[in-house]
């Protein structure tokens, strides 16, 4: 069970990694790379406070072997933030009280931001089906789907 | 929750993923997606020796909808056939046993042929790719064999895969003029939950508003496998379509389905939804056909 030798390109920046076959990608993430904003819950794809963008579409990182994402195009809440400062889901995420204790906060952003990406104004019922796999179990969601829907107009 | 150790590899054709297959049979196991099969693994349910991951070998991520057949890679990802045109323009019932699957981010990873692999009696796609009549391509190294969906399920977590064989291909024909199909699973949630009974009908009509000339009920969630409502299918064939004859078939659904008492709900609750979603579907079905 010899080591491989993965490629990541993870909020731009490229790491060259020696992984084992049976680490996940949030393990990788968190435990190897020190990227602890992405969040570990449940293990086993659940919650989504694994939740990463991987080539464009959001994916659980704790059900993604790091050698099946080797060459993948990762971002993570880390790279998020901008000379500018927050990014604009943050930042709304901060005004609409969409935070309380935080730990779903980094998936649900990055699902937020995934979504008005691919599409600028969602519908509130676009909105809850884009974050409905990502749990929340702090604010009761009503406050993060206002914070969406703060950008999406 | 972490990983039992294994060795990984990752081919870059179907002939050489039935090389490794060949040589290392029951101690490897393929996997796609990895949405059940990791799972399966935390939970030490499994311990393959060897993954052989097929999720970038790219004659498997195909859809090819121009023809009369609908063939598919069985590593397109359910996002993927949940948000396609052409498949739903022919295949509803797919699309919609699609959207209805896990979250948006299990959809992402998510694979047809892991759900058909995983075999488990609730899976969203099963019901409605058998009720088109769908076939299965199984591969390995010194050839290759055709499989009907209804005979390819063995129970929960088993299927007609032999160890050095990948699934290929999945095969769809087109509905014939004036057919039509229909999908509902019912859950607790609209997201991530698991089903309690799902349902998937398919009638071709003689001619517009009928007779029904062909029908197949898919059963999910209500034995160990996805079960055809055989009595219910033959309560139809030579009737003229309406509401009175699809609660009728509804009724002869419960006969055919075996549910078991469980936390999702009591066996009778079930068998009172197989008759509620056979008639639901039966009219979507209808519904379509007549627009065919
Ligand atoms: C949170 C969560 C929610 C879920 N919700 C649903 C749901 O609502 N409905 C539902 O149906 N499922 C659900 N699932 C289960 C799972 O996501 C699906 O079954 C999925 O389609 C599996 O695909 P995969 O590519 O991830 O399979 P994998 O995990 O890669 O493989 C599953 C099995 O199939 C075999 N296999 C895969 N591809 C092939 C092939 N080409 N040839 C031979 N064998 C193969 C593997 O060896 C393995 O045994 C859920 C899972 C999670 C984690
Ligand atoms: S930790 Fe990945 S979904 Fe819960
Ligand atoms: S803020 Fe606590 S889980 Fe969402």
């Amino acid at each position: 069970m010899a080591a491989k030798l993965v490629q990541l390109t993870i909020n731009d920046k490229e790491y060259d990694i020696a992984v084992q076959a049976n680490e996940t990608l949030v393990d990788v993430l968190r435990y190897r790379l020190g990227l602890t904003g992405t969040k570990k819950g449940c293990g086993q794809g659940d919650c989504g406070s694994c939740t990463v963008i991987m080539d464009g579409n959001t994916v659980n990182s704790c059900l993604v072997l790091a050698v099946q994402a080797n060459g993948s195009r990762i971002t993570t809440i880390e790279g998020l933030e901008s000379e500018e400062g927050l990014h604009p889901v943050q930042k709304a995420f901060i005004e609409h009280g969409a935070i309380q204790c935080g730990f779903c906060s980094s998936g649900m952003i990055l699902s937020a931001k995934n979504l008005l990406d691919k599409n600028p104004k969602p519908t509130e019922g676009e909105i809850r089906s884009a974050l409905s796999g990502n749990l929340c179990r702090c604010t009761g969601y009503q406050k993060i789907v206002e914070a969406v829907q703060s950008i999406a107009k | 929750m972490l990983l039992p150790k294994f060795d990984f590899d990752e081919p870059a054709t179907v002939s050489e993923a039935c090389e490794i297959l060949a040589e290392f049979g029951a101690k490897a196991k393929v996997i796609a997606g990895g949405t059940d099969l990791t799972v399966n693994m935390k939970k030490k349910l499994l311990s393959p020796e060897r993954l052989v991951s097929i999720a970038r070998v790219p004659e498997l991520q195909r859809v090819d909808a121009s023809s009369t057949m609908l063939k598919l890679g069985p590593c397109v990802t359910i996002a993927n056939i949940a948000e396609s045109g052409e498949i739903g323009k022919r295949w509803g019932a797919i699309c919609a046993g699609a959207k209805a699957l896990g979250s948006p981010l299990v959809r992402n990873r998510a694979t047809v042929g892991g759900n058909l692999g995983s075999a488990r009696p609730a899976g969203d796609m099963p019901p409605s790719l058998m009720a088109y009549g769908a076939r299965v391509v199984l591969t390995k190294k010194s050839g290759q064999r055709v499989v009907f969906l209804d005979n390819f399920f063995r129970g929960p977590g088993l299927t007609e895969i032999a160890p050095e064989e990948i699934m290929t291909e999945i095969q769809v024909d087109a509905p014939p003029p004036h057919a039509g199909a229909g999908y509902i699973n019912l859950g607790l949630r609209s997201s991530c939950d698991c089903n309690i009974v799902n349902v998937a009908s398919y009638l071709v009509l003689e001619g517009p508003g009928g007779p029904i000339k062909e029908a197949r009920i898919v059963m999910g969630c209500v034995g160990p496998t996805q079960r055809r409502a055989v009595s219910a299918e033959k309560a139809l064939i030579g009737k003229k379509p309406c509401e009175a004859l699809f609660t009728r078939a509804g009724e002869a659904a419960m006969t055919d389905s075996t549910p078991i008492d469980d936390f999702r709900g009591s066996a009778a609750y079930k068998k009172e939804m197989v008759k509620v979603l056979t008639r639901r579907t039966l009219a979507a079905a209808f519904e379509e056909a007549l627009k065919s």
